[in-house]
């Protein structure tokens, strides 16, 4: 007989306890404490898993760990395409969408991210001082993202209101931020709506008209499916790039030594970013939902429960991985779990690396020496792991 | 030394084919493809290096 999942051992479990797996300020500490039980149930309905193995189990077995069945919804009225279909339909949509972000496409990117994060830089380097997350982590992959979709620049502001009323909106139940959601969900289809028939009157050649032009079984992909593949990239591609720059640049104002061993070395940077989207895990958890009764660790979960899968806890586990519980900007090997694994690993990965590569190097060749603001507290946000300022001080350029 | 990709567990993290992009590529999809099937003398550390970075088991090597 399998061990009873319970939540003994644990700190006060609530169904909040995944938020402060990105709020905390060291979440690692409450991912250790977790760990001590490879599943703990929450309520009636809802497990978490915590242990690396387990995760990557669950990750792959999309037949018993669903994503469709999930039933979360973000003010969207159609399953999001991908992330909310299950195979076999999703190997035929990720086989459109895969070659759009592989790497090689991104890589192309690199000049125009270039001169977008000098632009957003030389902004404010005169003034020895910033907001960094107002002021360069919103903007940067707002931008590119507008850019590679062949969107105005003036929808700048739009698709920033629209993106916070699904992924943070006011109120605290799901109940109170349903509205939000509902509304901006509605906005964000008649937005590409709209989009879609100017393009169909003045066809483009943007992502965006590759996307249009995808075939699934030799069929065009239907209005409807471009607008739900469309909606899920603005609540998947802006704010956890922000996540994840608030994050890093964040651990670099703190973490001096570890600054200035990348700003020596130029070659840490893309080692240094996979370390520090493992260390700061910024997506902490993704959910699923179990088709069928299973066990995991020993602990028996029914079908139809909701369970989170902890990339945080994974991504600091050191069963098979010593040394994790500490930063090391050279780890190697690091195979880290940060964009998710299994067929739902996340699209954008390559796309983000080129973001978080380029807005490291760039930054630091303007700004290698940086603190906190004096008297700054930092609070990180539930949910997503990021923050609401980062106000940051240096010696003023020019 | 042999690499043997399991194509079914790649998934397209592309962490091989940046690490060691003489011995990994990817394909149009962004997911692995060999370069080499015998390590040659003295990369094995980084054919060590690109599988033991796969987060999906994808790569092993065989003596
Ligand atoms: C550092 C930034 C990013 C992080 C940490 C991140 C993280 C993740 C994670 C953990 C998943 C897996 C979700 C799951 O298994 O349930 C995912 C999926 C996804 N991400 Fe990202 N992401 C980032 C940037 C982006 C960007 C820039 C895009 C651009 C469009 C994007 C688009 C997607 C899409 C479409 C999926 C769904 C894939 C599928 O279901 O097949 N992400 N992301
Ligand atoms: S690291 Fe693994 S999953 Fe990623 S491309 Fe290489 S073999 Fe495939």
């Amino acid at each position: 007989m399998g061990m009873e999942a319970s939540t003994e051992g644990a700190p006060d479990l609530t169904p909040q306890t995944v938020t402060k797996l990105a709020s905390a300020d060291d979440p690692r500490a409450l991912s250790r404490s977790l760990r001590e039980q490879p599943v703990h149930k929450v309520g009636d309905m809802f497990h978490l898993v915590t242990r690396r193995s387990d995760v990557e189990d669950a990750l792959r077995r999309t037949a018993v760990f669903s994503w469709g069945a999930v039933g979360m919804n973000l003010g969207n009225i159609r399953p999001l395409i991908p992330l909310q279909v299950d195979p076999p339909k999703h190997v035929k949509y990720r086989r459109i969408l895969d070659p759009l972000f592989a790497p090689k496409k991104m890589a192309l990117l690199e000049e125009e991210v270039v001169a977008l994060v000098k632009e957003l830089v030389d902004a404010f380097a005169p003034k020895g001082s910033c907001d960094f997350h107002e002021e360069f982590a919103v903007p940067l992959p707002c931008r590119v993202f507008l850019r590679l979709m062949g969107l105005p620049l003036e929808d700048l502001d739009l698709f920033l209101a629209l993106k916070d009323d699904i992924i943070r909106p006011p109120g605290v139940t799901l109940e109170e931020q349903a509205p939000y959601r509902e509304k901006a969900g509605r906005a964000v289809y008649s937005y590409f709506e709209r989009v879609l028939a100017e393009r169909k009157a003045h066809p483009t050649d943007d992502m965006l008209a590759q996307i249009m032009q995808g075939e699934v079984d030799g069929e065009r992909l239907t209005d409807e499916e471009v607008l739900d593949i469309c909606f899920l990239f603005i609540i998947a591609g802006l704010d956890t790039v922000t996540d994840s720059l608030d994050c890093i640049f964040a651990y670099l104002a703190q973490n001096p030594e570890h600054r200035r061993q990348l700003v020596a070395d130029e070659a840490v940077i893309p080692s240094a970013v996979e370390e520090l989207l493992r260390w700061e895990s910024p997506v902490p958890a993704v959910p699923r939902a179990t088709t069928e009764d299973i066990e995991i660790g020993g602990c028996p979960i029914k079908a139809g429960q909701q369970v989170m899968l902890l990339l945080a806890s994974a991504n600091t586990d050191d069963a098979d991985h010593p040394g994790v519980d500490e930063v090391d900007l050279e780890r190697n090997p690091n195979p880290h779990l940060a964009f998710g694994g299994g067929v739902h690993r996340c699209l954008g990965s390559h796309l983000a690396r080129v973001e978080l590569r380029v807005a490291v190097r760039e930054f630091h060749r303007h700004i290698p020496e940086y603190e906190l603001a004096p008297g700054t507290v930092l609070e990180y946000t539930t949910g997503l792991r990021s923050l609401h300022h980062l106000p940051l001080a240096f010696p003023s350029a020019g | 030394m042999r690499i043997v990709l399991d194509a079914e567990l790649c998934q397209g993290h592309g962490r091989c084919y940046s690490l060691a992009p003489d011995l990994f590529d990817s394909d149009d999809v962004g997911h692995c493809v060999l370069l080499v099937d015998a390590v040659p003398d003295g990369r094995e550390a980084d054919a060590r290096s690109g599988a033991e970075n796969c987060p999906e088991h994808a790569l092993t090597l065989e003596d």
